[in-house]
Formats: C-alpha cells, sequence, structure tokens
C-alpha cells in the first residue's frame, strides 16, 4: 500500500512537471519566444485577474465545465505507464479506461461552451461535438489492433508486448491514425476549432476570465501530455529503452510527441469542420479496419 | 449487511436515479440530456462497485458519447439552434404515468420471482472477465448482440431519413 501511494505521488510529480514543460513549448511554438518562467507568470496573472461571471449563464455547467476537463484528463494520466512501477492503478481494462476518461473532455467541453450563454462558447462547443464524431471512431479502432497484439487491455501488458518490435513499425497506418485523432482530441492545431482564435475568439475560452481559465487552460495541458502519453505507451514502447533508467526513456518520449504534437500543425491552416469529418469517415475508418485485419493476420502467421 | 460496497453502491444508484428525475424536470433539452448523460455514468459507477469493470468502464465510455451525440440529435432537429431555448420535456403525461407504473411493477416482478440461482461467492478478476465476456460476445450471445446492433443502426438511418427535408438540387422541378 505504502508502495503504490508513493509511486501515484511520483507519477503527479513528474506530470505537473511535464505539464509545466509542454506549457513552455506551447509558448515557444506560439508565440516564438523561449521562456521558461512564462507559464508560471501566466497563471500568476491569470489567478490574480477577476473571474468574471457571465450574466443569466448556467452556473453549474459554467463551474463543472473546466474542472471535469482537468478530471477527465487526469483520470486518463492514472492509466499510464511511467515505468513497471510507476503506475497510479495498473487496471485490467486500462486502454478501455482510457477511452472511457477522454470521453468526458468532450462532456466537458459542451458544458464549458453551453455553460455561459454566449454565442461564441456555444458554436464552439457544438464544434467539438462534430470535431468528436470525426475523431473518436480513429481513437478506438488503433487501440483495438494495439490490444490484439498485446492480448491485453492492460498498458503494461501492452507495453510489454512491444519488447521486440515497437508498434510503431509493426502497425504504422494505425499510430498514423491514431496521432491525427489525437491531435482532434487535444484540439491542437489544424483542429482546434473550439478554440479556434480569429474566429471565435477563443470560443470554449471567451466567456471565461481568472482562475476558471487557468484550470481550462491546465486542463488542457494535461490533456495534450496524457495523448502524448498514450501515443507513447501505445506505439513508441513506452519506458523500453537501453542504457538509461525506464521513466528517463517515457519521459524524454512523451515530450518529445508533446513538442511535434505541438509544432507539426503550426504550418498547416485551420482544417474544417465538414472536411475533418469526411477524412475520417471516408478515409480513416477504412484504414482503420484494413490496419485491424492486417494486424490479425500479422498476430496469427508470424507470431512476435 | 452493511459494507463500504453496499453503501457505495446505494449512493450511485441514488445518484442514477436523482439525475433521471432531473431530465424531466428541467426545461432545457441540453441539461435534460446531460442529466441524462450522467444518470447513467452513475449506473456505470454501479458497475464498478459490483466489481464489474469491463462493463462499468464500457459503460461510462459509451453513455458519454452517446448521450452527447443524442443532444446534438435534439437540437438538430427541435429547430432550436443551439438549444438555447426552453421546451417541456414532459408530453402525454396520462400514458406516461401508465406505462411507468406498469414498468416498475414488472420490474419488481421480475425481481421477487426469478429464480437468480446461488450467490456468486468468488468473483473472477477483471481480466478473467474480459476473457469469459469475449467467449460470451463471440460464441452464444453472438446472434442476439450482432441483430441488435444491425436493427439500431437500421433505426437510426431510418429516423434521419424520415426526420430531415429533402433538398432539391438546382435545375430540379
Amino acid at each position: 500500500m505504502g508502495d503504490e501511494i508513493v509511486s501515484s505521488v511520483l507519477v503527479l510529480i513528474s506530470l505537473g512537471v511535464a505539464v509545466y514543460l509542454v506549457a513552455v513549448l506551447e509558448a515557444w511554438s506560439v508565440g516564438g519566444r523561449f521562456r521558461l518562467a512564462g507559464p508560471a507568470y501566466a497563471a500568476l496573472s491569470l489567478i490574480g485577474r477577476e473571474s468574471i461571471l457571465p450574466r443569466k449563464s448556467d452556473r453549474l455547467f459554467f463551474e463543472a465545465g473546466p474542472v471535469l476537463l482537468l478530471m477527465a484528463a487526469l483520470l486518463s494520466v492514472a492509466v499510464i505507464p511511467l515505468s513497471p512501477d510507476l503506475i497510479i492503478v495498473d487496471l485490467a481494462t486500462g486502454a478501455l479506461f482510457l477511452n472511457a476518461a477522454l470521453a468526458y473532455v468532450l462532456v466537458a467541453l459542451i458544458m464549458a461552451g453551453w455553460g455561459p450563454n454566449g454565442a461564441y462558447g456555444m458554436v464552439a462547443g457544438w464544434r467539438f461535438l462534430g470535431q468528436f464524431i470525426a475523431y473518436a471512431m480513429l481513437i478506438v479502432m488503433p487501440i483495438t489492433a494495439v490490444a490484439m497484439r498485446a492480448e491485453s487491455l492492460a498498458t503494461t501488458a501492452i507495453v510489454t508486448s512491444q519488447e521486440a518490435l515497437w508498434n510503431i513499425v509493426y502497425q504504422p497506418l494505425g499510430f498514423v491514425l491514431f496521432v491525427v485523432a489525437g491531435m482532434g482530441l487535444t484540439f491542437l492545431p489544424p483542429f482546434d476549432l473550439p478554440i479556434a482564435k480569429g474566429d471565435l475568439a477563443g470560443g470554449v475560452e471567451a466567456e471565461y476570465s481568472g482562475a476558471r481559465l487557468a484550470v481550462l487552460r491546465l486542463g488542457r495541458m494535461v490533456l495534450i501530455v496524457a495523448v502524448a502519453g498514450a501515443t507513447v505507451t501505445f506505439y513508441l514502447g513506452g519506458w523500453l529503452g537501453p542504457v538509461f533508467p525506464p521513466w528517463v526513456w517515457n519521459a524524454g518520449k512523451i515530450l518529445a510527441v508533446s513538442a511535434a504534437m505541438l509544432l507539426s500543425g503550426r504550418y498547416m491552416p485551420r482544417v474544417r469542420e465538414a472536411r475533418y469529418l469526411a477524412i475520417c469517415w471516408k478515409l480513416g475508418v477504412p484504414l482503420a479496419l484494413v490496419n485491424i485485419f492486417l494486424v490479425g493476420v500479422i498476430a496469427l502467421v508470424v507470431p512476435i | 449487511m452493511m459494507t463500504a460496497q453496499m453503501i457505495f453502491l446505494a449512493i450511485f444508484g441514488a445518484a442514477a436515479v436523482w439525475f433521471g428525475v432531473t431530465v424531466f424536470r428541467t426545461h432545457s433539452m441540453v441539461r435534460s440530456a446531460l442529466a441524462l448523460l450522467f444518470s447513467q455514468t452513475s449506473v456505470g459507477a454501479m458497475f464498478l462497485t459490483m466489481q464489474a469493470e469491463f462493463l462499468g468502464v464500457l459503460q461510462m465510455m459509451m453513455m458519454a458519447t452517446e448521450m452527447s451525440v443524442m443532444a446534438i440529435f435534439m437540437v438538430m432537429f427541435m429547430m432550436d439552434p443551439g438549444g438555447m431555448g426552453e421546451m417541456n420535456m414532459t408530453h402525454q403525461k396520462r400514458l406516461s404515468l401508465w406505462a411507468g407504473a406498469i414498468g416498475l411493477l414488472v420490474a419488481l416482478a421480475v425481481v421477487y420471482f426469478v429464480d437468480w440461482g446461488p450467490e456468486a461467492v468468488t468473483v473472477p478478476g477483471a481480466a478473467q472477465q474480459v476473457r469469459y465476456l469475449g467467449f460470451e460476445l463471440l460464441g452464444r450471445s453472438m446472434f442476439i448482440f450482432e441483430s441488435a446492433g444491425l436493427t439500431i443502426l437500421t433505426a437510426m438511418i431510418a429516423a434521419t431519413a424520415v426526420a430531415i427535408t429533402p433538398v432539391r438540387k438546382a435545375g430540379e422541378e
């Protein structure tokens, strides 16, 4: 019992560090200036500022939205292993639990968008629902193929199943689909429809200010780390790697994936809702089915 | 015997019922849909307290997405873009009351008169449960689940097709 508490605390501390570094990276990728103290100043200024309550808002949704986003992201982190022992709960249904937790990101954004009774937020919240319909299948179906190879839904078993060959080589198709869907899930550019700067005046964030906005942004940062962690666990061999201790490998991979996700979208125009839906359903879903079929055949013919 | 498990089961059960009542007491489609969502999430939590890990997690995942999709369908087809307007969530009150009462009686009758078999003393581990469930779904129950899935899909497509107004292209009559 004591060991579990220690490992949970260690995971949470490393999550805090990772979230801070990702915030630095995001500020760098957006503003072009590398400032290590930037997020700390931003957080302080947000907490110090007045948190305005919109008139005629749905108070319950308005308050619960950001907190639910943070909770959903934290719950999904709970099943991501940093090393064989550093995991908060090693659930037998870990990969499914991750999915279930991330499904509440959608609920949180609908609540946060609809709650303040403002046009921008509401449009952005419903937009994210449309975006969800596009990416949802491409989160679940690649994970199915990953679980097929590992013959388990436990995240630790998924990592150990990649000892001989990482899944990025074993099922590259699934990796690409998962990353594209993951960027939709974390609403990073070019799929940043729900916060669309310069289009919806901040979208879901438009009506939030002060400490509530700080929670909303923190939730999103944790979400980015969680999705990067999931990508590393499912496709990049998690803690596996020579020489260095397992957690160093895992932390390095997670930060690298986060940086790649933050940077890659910056050079693309924002994808329209209808186009994203069309790409995901007409191209993505058939490819995901092909991926499941291929992995099934490979797993039966040449078990590695 | 009142164990912690029983207490949590009762709390989540009460939450499920309370959210279920909220569905009809609110005057907004969005609040109603989200209340239904959290009611179903509470049922998922009840599965978890009853040590049915896979079913609980699956219930929570599916209901979060399904109820949100239901919300957008409601908002789209109710001529209320955004779901900001007020509307009464109850209709056909007399019929609903009768249907609800009869449903409750049937459920109680099932609870009391069905032979549930011997009480399970040990619960298989979560991984073992997933395995059993897989064999069940792809074996004995496969036909039931496949036909139910196909029926639901057909119903969804048919309902959408009936609800949308056909759009005529330019140049047609």
